[in-house]
């Protein structure tokens, strides 16, 4: 009697859980593959200019230590290059919403450059 | 030692005075119009003088425009309001001498105690001799605050936000760095006087000179060894860069 009853406390505490955990956990792997979350592959919006200052596959890798080099450059020794500004960076890319926010999102990284500096949203 | 370092400096002053470009007055050149490519320039002393004989007690041209130019916000709490410029007053005592009164800014020392004890070197003097705080180094430790005899430097205690009317080319400040005047390094990096300069001159009576003091033809490095000026506390030996005549 006293093992009927604890076996069905078991089932009963159990069952919620496997339950719970074959429900929610598929939703959330399958949330991974196009069904919600980042939605399939990612777009991003096309810059309007022809050419990047660097190659775009180089860009992908590297944009962000080219900014950083930039900035120290212009900050302590004044080294302002025009073409390799994040003002330069608006001609072409001009949402940044729609280009370097996705991106970001998607590969889950948070730079705070635009805490500060102005981008045209 | 001491000799050569000071022939270099000629040399690089030298240097300096015949890269310099555009006339803005006469006698006052600043860097050449904007180009692709600028650098700071170690032959360059950039310097201002204030005749505080020139500057109107109830004129405020100079800090309103420094405000407006580097998105410098107000928050209405007088102990945690930053200020880049700001007016001061100065009375004697004893009534013998006539109220003065003037603008304090950073004073760009040549040996500035800010940098000394900047514990992450945030603070660093640029090549042309300008003091500045680099924001993204900041940890917000307030030693430079508290080592500045001039008061120039401000933490920032509080959120600020982008407006409408806010200087796309200046960023603003996150909260918990340390912020002071630049001598508006983006203008002159472009070519440009600084804002408050520009706003002396035009809504004020022109109390403001700025210039490069290495370059013997500027206008600012003539009158500064003809005219008598003063700089604030040279007990100190951080020899300022803020010339006052008239005081």
């Amino acid at each position: 009697m006293l093992r009927l009853s604890s076996l069905v406390r078991f089932v009963l505490t159990i069952l919620p859980i496997v339950a719970g955990l074959l429900w929610v956990n598929p939703v959330d792997l399958w949330a991974h593959d196009g069904q919600g979350g980042h939605a399939g592959a990612l777009r991003l919006e096309l810059p309007e200019g022809k050419e990047c200052v660097k190659s775009a596959e180089w860009m992908r890798r590297n944009h962000m230590d080219f900014l950083k080099h930039n900035r120290d450059q212009a900050v302590r020794e004044g080294i302002r290059v025009k073409t390799d500004s994040l003002k330069n960076c608006t001609t072409c890319h001009t949402s940044r919403e729609k280009f370097c926010d996705r991106c970001h999102t998607y590969t889950g990284v948070a730079p705070n450059c635009f805490e500060c500096h102005h981008y045209p949203k | 030692m001491t000799m050569a370092t000071l022939e270099r400096r000629a040399v690089l002053g030298l240097a300096g005075a015949l890269a310099a470009g555009v006339t803005l007055a006469p006698g006052m050149t600043l860097l050449a119009a904007p180009a692709e490519r600028t650098e700071a320039s170690a032959g360059r002393r950039w310097a201002m003088l204030i005749d505080t004989t020139q500057c109107a007690a109830n004129c405020t041209a100079c800090t309103t425009a420094c405000r407006k130019e580097n998105n410098v916000p107000l928050f209405g709490e007088p102990s945690r309001d930053i200020h880049w410029i700001r007016k001061v007053e100065i009375r004697d005592k004893d009534q013998r001498r006539p109220t003065v009164s003037l603008p304090v800014l950073c004073n760009h020392c040549e040996n500035p105690p800010c940098v000394h004890v900047c514990p992450t070197e945030a603070s660093f003097i640029r090549k042309d001799g300008i003091v500045l705080v680099d924001e993204h180094r900041c940890i917000g430790c307030r030693y430079c605050i508290i080592a500045c005899p001039y008061k120039a430097r401000s933490l920032v205690y509080h959120e600020t936000k982008r407006g409408a009317e806010s200087n796309p080319d200046v960023p603003i400040r996150s909260k918990g760095v340390v912020e002071k005047c630049t001598f508006c390094v983006h203008r002159l990096d472009n070519g440009q006087e600084p804002a408050c300069v520009e706003a002396c001159k035009g809504e004020g009576k022109g109390a403001m000179l700025f210039g490069d003091l290495n370059d013997p033809r500027s206008e600012i490095a003539k009158r500064v060894h003809t005219v008598a000026t003063k700089t604030m506390r040279p007990d100190l030996g951080l020899k300022p860069r803020i010339y006052y005549q008239g005081l």
